[in-house]
């Protein structure tokens, strides 16, 4: 038997067999969890080579399985995510209700990313796809919280990219009479200019829902702070790059063989830019540090969606290479938001303070993302960051590369709101109780948040993989000449090296460290937060002095014309005149057999009537 | 191995210079503040007695780890900064860091320190702080936008993103970048006003209402570590203008004379400003500079 | 080399001129002398150019300033903003309220003598003191730290029980923090 089929069948069998042993007491159904996502993992990774394949037929059509460089990469984030993830939801969905429920999605949810990926027929990249959306579903409506609205929203958005999908596989279908990726790939550029316009931006619409990509992203604010923690850092960590993967394929195989394509690029690259400015500043305005999560994904994915529209060969390389750095770092944050919300019992950004000598090791993994997500040097965002930066400027896209600076720089600002709201400001007696979470929920995130800066200092390491991918879509070799180990450079020849840089700034900061904790120096005490120089008075112990309401008020005051519009009121207005509609034709469809017949009657007098004059000719 | 310790060496000579002429600078803006209003003002080495002044002080106090991890993560920032950027032209001693960094490096190099320090101050616990913050912040949003415009212009006239490689070509051009890029010149200067925090961009700080803002916990040591930075931090990013824009400096007293006067643009702009609100200041960064960035942008685009 | 008896008077000569040199005041505006801060420090007598700077925050200051008379209900803040101070710090008395209560002297609800409750390094007499006066009194406050007698602080620490028994005695409601230096 195929390893292939095998992992698949382990993920399955477990998934049932994690379900069926929920009803059971104690730490039987964890190990089985554990298993049944390590288990494959380690299969994957071992067992499964570049270019192997499996290939079956069912009922008429002809499957295979195998995965491909760019499909490894993204594999790479699934099975890397999906493994800390697993461990740290063993922890976190202890005493929770429903936990065999919340694991076969989990299980159902890896199992059916890495089907996506493995997938080289459009039949079962379709099947997985709605495994996936569904799993997920199920997940985003877990809580029972607003599934009116969330769950609905996304159900909708799932469908319709679902069904866009659908119709493009179908169309390809007629068009070339076989599912296989390879043979649209090659009949592609022989398609009439309709079909090639039009299957395009059908996959677009269904990767653009799961990319969150504007103006599709609305379901995701809701969507990725309504699943439980565990689950919304594979979701936006992991899931979400299943669109990035899609609309790879999409823009390097086809789009680059449209005449005139490049128009298309760069309206994608403008909506990526676009998702990435709005993204940012709804994150900045949010209270909730899941919702402020969502928004930045949003944010986030909108850089990704950059690099892949451009799609130079370092474009390109960024964007891949923000995928995995964004599924390090937001996969690390939801998860210390999830640890927070355990510890404390809310999320919000507003009544959570000072909490940095509370729970120290979650404070140290989100301060590495956030500093990685912030795109800071040395750690691994900036090494995206900048790559995006020359690619823009070496292609000359001398606005776009203005307004994802704007979206980037507006970054830190809610950067620094998550911190500062959760682990900084005046420690409060409400918050004293709160001990750090448990080491099978740190672990995780601190090898995530380290993982983060070492590939800031080499970022050969996953590069390596991602030239490869690129090299199979048709770029050329760009080791040595866009990147080495720990070098990286743009198409002019300029470079960073990373290794000096990153020496030098240790040495500093170890210095300087030094010479400001070290004891024999100075007289040096600590005091506690409330002991502050606040014109003298001596703040109360239940007093909270912390700022965190309307926390960036000014700046909002500032581009307040930028965000008077919402793409959420456009799909209500839509969604309102959708309904009067209905309610019109329910005035004519009442249900009542005798206005039924009654139509049929005036129908046939009509046709009577319109009938006679023709007829006589 | 010599030549790594050549290498040190060199870099923590830049430094101390850099920390001396930033101090220095600090120390005449006080004196020429004075002056023009109308007072005989400290002496202009009056900083290094302050600073000098701070580092013996006796005792000091901390909130927690992150206040000490703030002024390191501000040093880290000074540092890299007056080490990436290329001091004198054509020099191997004090070429440190600079054929590896280029503009973008250095643009977010320079956010580290301001994040780091941001930190700092929101462990205090101290609300000026963190409302000093939020204002740094945003008025960082709003003055990056010009001053990247502006780079990016550079950039894309020129066709290339190190610092070394503008400075040759002012050198082979024999004209300078201010007026060869007239208007990415005029965007970053306004953007550097709010870049040197004076008036009216002294937001901040802000003495009289947030009480010194994000460093209003710190005394005694940490005020030095951040005066320090300062003042170092102050003389990179002259140099950095000077080094774009007026052709760079082949010895140290060319350098002196061009970064002095750039500095003179914001300190005298802010002996006769008022103080902007927040809100005022990033609107300011995005009228007029705007306007100069996308006149740079599409001077770029079309020459 | 640090710890040899004559290096050490070196550094703290040193140590001294700098103090002496950079004088940051925190100008506590508690009575109606505050208002002869702004010509002390302004064009017309220029204090700035003797080093003596005004200060945000009790982090920063070297120099508490009591400007005039303190009323019981002020002198907890004072109290407060003293203990906040790093090390080496000074206080001046500024007017004469500070020093026996001035005009205040039969008021039920202000402090006649302040060195009871802090310890004050230089008085400033007069009601109010002229700017020359204040400069007067900063320039005998610099001569002081240069010969290292305005030693106000360890005074302070010494006799901490005094201090804290006196302050206590004025001020009913005692919920502060304990000085722990």
């Amino acid at each position: 038997m195929s390893t292939i089929i095998l992992i698949f069948i382990i993920f399955l069998g477990g998934a049932i067999l994690t379900f069926l042993a929920s009803a059971l007491k104690g730490i039987l159904k964890e190990v089985l969890f554990l298993a049944s996502v390590f288990v494959p993992v380690v299969l994957f990774f071992t067992n499964i080579s570049i270019g192997q394949t499996f290939s079956f037929q069912a009922a008429g059509f002809a499957f295979q399985w195998g995965i491909t460089p760019l499909s490894y990469v993204f594999a790479l984030i699934v099975a890397g995510l999906g493994l800390m993830a697993a461990i740290y939801a063993v922890s976190a969905m202890r005493n929770k209700e429903n936990t065999g429920f919340f694991y076969f999605n989990y299980i159902l949810t890896i199992m059916s990313m890495l089907g996506i990926l493995f997938s080289r027929d459009l039949v079962s990249f379709f099947i997985f796809w709605e495994i996936m959306t569904w799993s997920s579903y199920l997940m985003v409506v877990y809580q029972g919280k607003d599934v009116q609205t969330v769950g609905i929203k996304y159900f909708i958005f799932s469908a319709v990219g679902a069904y866009a999908m659908l119709m493009a596989i179908v169309v390809v279908y007629s068009l070339t009479g076989s599912m296989m990726i390879d043979s649209l790939v090659q009949s592609f550029p022989g398609f009439s200019f309709d079909m090639q316009l039009l299957i395009p931006i059908l996959l677009l619409i269904g990767f653009g829902v799961k990319s969150a990509m504007m103006p599709l992203h609305v379901w995701a604010p809701g969507a990725y702070s309504h699943a439980p923690m565990a689950y919304s850092s594979i979701f936006s960590g992991a899931l979400s790059k299943m669109g990035i993967y899609g609309m790879v394929i999409v823009m390097v195989s086809l789009i680059s063989h449209i005449p005139e394509g490049h128009w298309f690029r760069e309206v994608i690259a403008w909506l990526g830019g676009i998702t990435a400015v709005m993204g940012t500043l709804w994150a900045i305005k949010q209270d909730d540090a899941k919702k402020l999560l969502a928004y930045s994904s949003i944010g986030q994915l909108g850089y990704i969606i950059v690099g892949v529209g451009i799609g130079t060969p370092l474009a390109m390389m960024s964007g891949l290479f923000l995928a995995v750095m964004h599924a390090l770092f937001k996969g690390t944050l939801f998860m210390v938001v999830g640890a927070i919300e355990r510890q404390t019992g809310t999320s919000n950004l507003t009544e959570v303070t000072g909490l940095i000598r509370k729970m120290p090791w979650t404070f140290l993994a989100s301060l590495f993302s956030i500093i990685a997500l912030a795109g800071i040097p040395p750690l691994g965002g900036f090494i995206g960051k900048w790559m995006l930066y020359e690619s823009l400027i070496v292609s000359d896209h001398y606005l776009l590369v203005i307004v994802i600076f704007f979206s980037s720089t507006a970054a830190f600002l809610y950067c620094y709101k998550f911190l500062f709201g959760f682990f900084l400001g005046q420690e409060e007696t409400e918050w004293s109780h709160v001990k750090e979470a448990p080491a099978m929920m740190v672990v995780p995130m601190l090898i995530l948040a380290v993982s983060t800066f070492v590939l800031g200092v080499f970022p050969g390491l996953i590069l390596n993989p991602i030239n490869e991918a690129m090299q199979t879509l048709g770029y050329a070799n760009t080791q040595g000449h866009l990147w080495e180990m720990s070098v990286i450079f743009n198409e002019w020849g300029n470079q960073v090296a990373m290794q000096p840089i990153v020496y030098t700034i240790i040495g500093i900061f170890l210095f300087f460290l030094t010479f400001l904790t070290i004891k024999g120096y100075k007289e040096t005490r600590y005091v506690t937060t409330k002991d502050i120089s606040s014109s003298g008075e001596v703040p109360k112990e239940h007093e909270n002095l912390t700022f965190s309401m309307n926390f960036m008020q000014p700046f909002f005051r500032a581009v307040e014309p930028l965000m008077r519009r919402q793409i959420d009121k456009y799909y209500n207005g839509f969604a309102n005149g959708m309904e009067a509609l209905f309610d019109f034709t329910r005035r004519i469809y009442t249900g009542n057999g005798q206005t039924y017949a009654m139509y049929v009657v005036i129908f046939v007098v009509l046709l009577l009537l319109l009938k006679t004059p023709f007829s006589d000719n | 191995m010599e030549s790594i310790w050549y290498k040190i060496l060199g870099a923590i000579i830049t430094v101390i210079v850099a920390f001396i002429v930033g101090l220095t600078y600090m120390g005449l803006s006080r004196k020429i503040t004075a002056r023009i209003q109308n007072r005989k003002g400290p002496p202009f080495y009056q900083n290094f007695i302050d600073a000098l002044k701070l580092a013996s002080k006796t005792s000091a106090i901390h909130h927690g780890f992150m206040q000490h991890v703030g002024p390191a993560f501000m040093m880290i920032t000074s540092i890299m900064s007056v080490l990436v950027v290329p001091i004198l032209t054509g020099d191997q001693w004090f070429s440190n860091l600079n054929f590896k960094g280029d503009l973008i490096f250095l643009l977010y190099i320079m956010v580290f320190g301001p994040l780091g320090m941001a930190l700092g101050a929101g462990q205090t616990g101290n609300p000026n702080s963190a409302i000093g913050v939020t204002r740094g912040l945003s008025q960082m949003v709003g003055f990056e936008i010009p001053w990247v415009m502006a780079l990016v212009a550079l950039m894309m006239q020129y066709k290339t993103t190190s610092i070394v490689d503008l400075i040759n070509i002012q050198q082979e051009q024999g004209v300078w970048l201010m007026f060869s890029s007239p208007f990415a010149f005029i965007a970053a200067v306004l953007a550097m006003l709010g870049m040197f925090r004076y008036s009216p961009f002294d937001i901040v700080g802000a003495p009289t209402e947030l009480a010194s803002g994000p460093v209003s916990e710190n005394g005694g040591k940490y005020l030095f570590t951040l005066m320090s930075s300062n003042s170092i931090f102050a003389f990179a990013k002259l140099t950095l203008y000077v080094d774009l824009f007026l052709g760079g400096a082949s010895n140290i007293v060319e350098l002196l004379i061009k970064t002095f006067a750039i500095y003179l643009i914001p300190m005298l702009y802010g002996t006769v400003s008022p103080r902007y609100r927040t809100e005022q200041a990033i609107k300011y960064f995005w009228g007029w500079p705007l306007f100069f960035g996308f006149l740079a942008l599409l001077y770029a685009a079309i020459f | 080399m640090i710890n040899d008896k004559n290096s050490q008077k070196i550094v703290d000569i040193i140590q001294n001129w700098s103090r002496k040199h950079s004088i940051w005041v925190l100008a506590y505006g508690t009575g109606c002398g505050a208002i002869e801060i702004p010509p002390t420090m302004t064009s017309r007598y220029d204090a700035e150019r003797l080093g003596v700077r005004g200060a945000a925050t009790p982090r920063q200051a070297d120099v508490l300033l009591i400007t005039g008379y303190l009323t019981t209900k002020t002198l907890k803040r004072v109290i407060r903003v003293y203990e906040q101070m790093q090390d080496p710090k000074y206080v001046i008395g500024f007017g004469s309220c500070t020093i026996n209560g001035g005009m205040y002297y039969d008021s039920y609800n202000t402090i006649k003598v302040l060195d009871k409750y802090l310890p004050v390094d230089v008085y400033i007499n007069g009601c109010m003191p002229r700017p020359e006066a204040v400069l007067a009194g900063f320039g005998k406050l610099q001569q002081l730290i240069a010969e290292g007698k305005a030693n106000g602080a360890t005074k302070y620490k010494e006799n901490l029980e005094w201090y804290k028994g006196n302050q206590k005695k004025i001020i009913p409601n005692w919920v502060m923090p304990e000085y722990n230096w």
